[in-house]
């Protein structure tokens, strides 16, 4: 089978990005997701879209990097994004989890302190 | 001198309202210090700050549940920010005796100052006793804060403690979340605060149930060995706290 042959094959990976892209895009439309949080996610589907598109290119990088069969590099390369968007979604949690148990505190503490000024002013 | 006891509190209705009295019952002379008092309610579902107010008790009200280590640091900063001499930590469950106070208090004002003061219930053999899982899983932790950060402490999971001026500050900007107790001491070591142990009797929980129970202790044992190696090298980056208050106050 030769290269061009093969590489006709994974317009399917395009279809599950676009796909996949649509359901990013109607939750932005909904304000479900915010598009700060959601451009790394954009970026990685348009990259695995291109990779399908132009998958002669895809190919020759795939077999330049070792890989002796194509779907194993889309899928290392899916892989790979998806731990670095994981990571990315944990740091920006984690600061939101911290941020939440401050602003709980600082909300306890004010609170106090207005009970306490409305008791006296009583 | 002017002492403020910061009691962590998450459904500890049925305990509190005798904790309280017990606190009132104190006069200065015998604490040896002025003493106020602060339930900080965790987002409790049952009537604890309504207990916490009849008792005659300031009360913080967290929105919702932040664990004993976002409780203690509601309570701490609210020492630090009204400028408290001390705070000493106390549970809401009713395991700390108030009549211990004093001792905490006393360990505080002896020369040299410590910085924090642990109330330990290990030293005397026939105080009340934990389990033996709770006994292990504080040895564990014993061993493990001497290889890291060579403090030798006989009761690491203590939540019986007296905070100092610089502990206040180190922990209104610093303080570990879940299962803190551990935590704290590898961030005071680190920033160089001076931590002191004293011998005090406790008494088993007047009511409620205990957080830490069967796999979770495992977790907890897991969780906190990974935590205080963490800690201890991230506080040794930030380097020692300085006696300097940033507040002002």
């Amino acid at each position: 089978m030769g290269a061009e042959q093969l590489a006709e094959n994974y317009w399917m990976f395009g279809v599950a990005a676009l796909v996949i892209a649509l359901v990013l895009l109607r939750l932005l439309f909904r304000e479900r997701i915010t598009l700060q949080g959601s451009m790394s996610f954009l970026a990685f589907l348009t990259l695995l879209g291109l990779m399908a598109i132009f998958s002669g290119v895809t190919q020759r990088i795939a077999v330049a990097l070792g890989f002796t069969l194509m779907s194993n590099f889309f899928f290392s390369t899916a892989i790979a994004a998806l731990a670095i968007l994981h990571l990315r979604a944990l740091v920006t949690l984690s600061k939101v989890h911290l941020r939440s148990i401050a602003l709980t505190q600082e909300l306890a503490l004010l609170q106090e302190k207005l009970d306490r000024l409305s008791a006296e002013k009583r | 001198m002017r002492v403020l006891i910061v009691i962590p509190a998450f459904n500890e209705e049925q305990a509190l309202s005798g904790l309280l009295a017990e606190i009132r019952a104190l006069t200065p002379a015998e604490v040896g210090a002025e003493i106020d008092t602060v339930v900080v309610d965790d987002g409790s579902a049952d009537r604890t700050a309504d207990v916490a107010r009849a008792g005659g008790a300031r009360v913080l009200r967290l929105c919702r549940n932040l664990g004993i280590g976002g409780a203690v640091q509601s309570g701490l900063r609210l020492a630090h920010r009204e400028g408290y001499d001390f705070a000493i930590q106390c549970d809401g469950d009713g395991q700390h005796p108030p009549s211990e106070l004093k001792a905490l208090v006393a360990s505080g004002l002896a020369e040299p100052a410590p910085d924090l003061v642990i109330g330990t219930r290990y030293v005397d053999k026939h105080n009340f006793r934990s389990t033996l899982l709770r006994r292990l899983g504080s040895w564990w932790l014993r061993t493990i804060l001497r290889i890291v950060t060579r403090l030798k402490l006989s009761d690491p999971t203590s939540g019986f403690r007296l905070y100092g001026r610089r502990a206040l500050q180190l922990f209104d900007s610093v303080y570990p979340y879940d299962f803190p107790e551990p935590e704290a001491l590898a961030i005071a070591k680190a920033s160089g605060l001076s931590i002191k142990e004293v011998r005090v009797t406790m008494r088993p929980r007047q009511g409620g149930t205990s957080s830490i129970a069967g796999f979770s202790t495992i977790y907890y044992m897991l969780k906190v060995t990974i935590a205080v190696v963490l800690t201890y090298v991230r506080a040794l980056g930030r380097g020692p706290t300085s006696g300097e208050d940033e507040n002002g106050s």
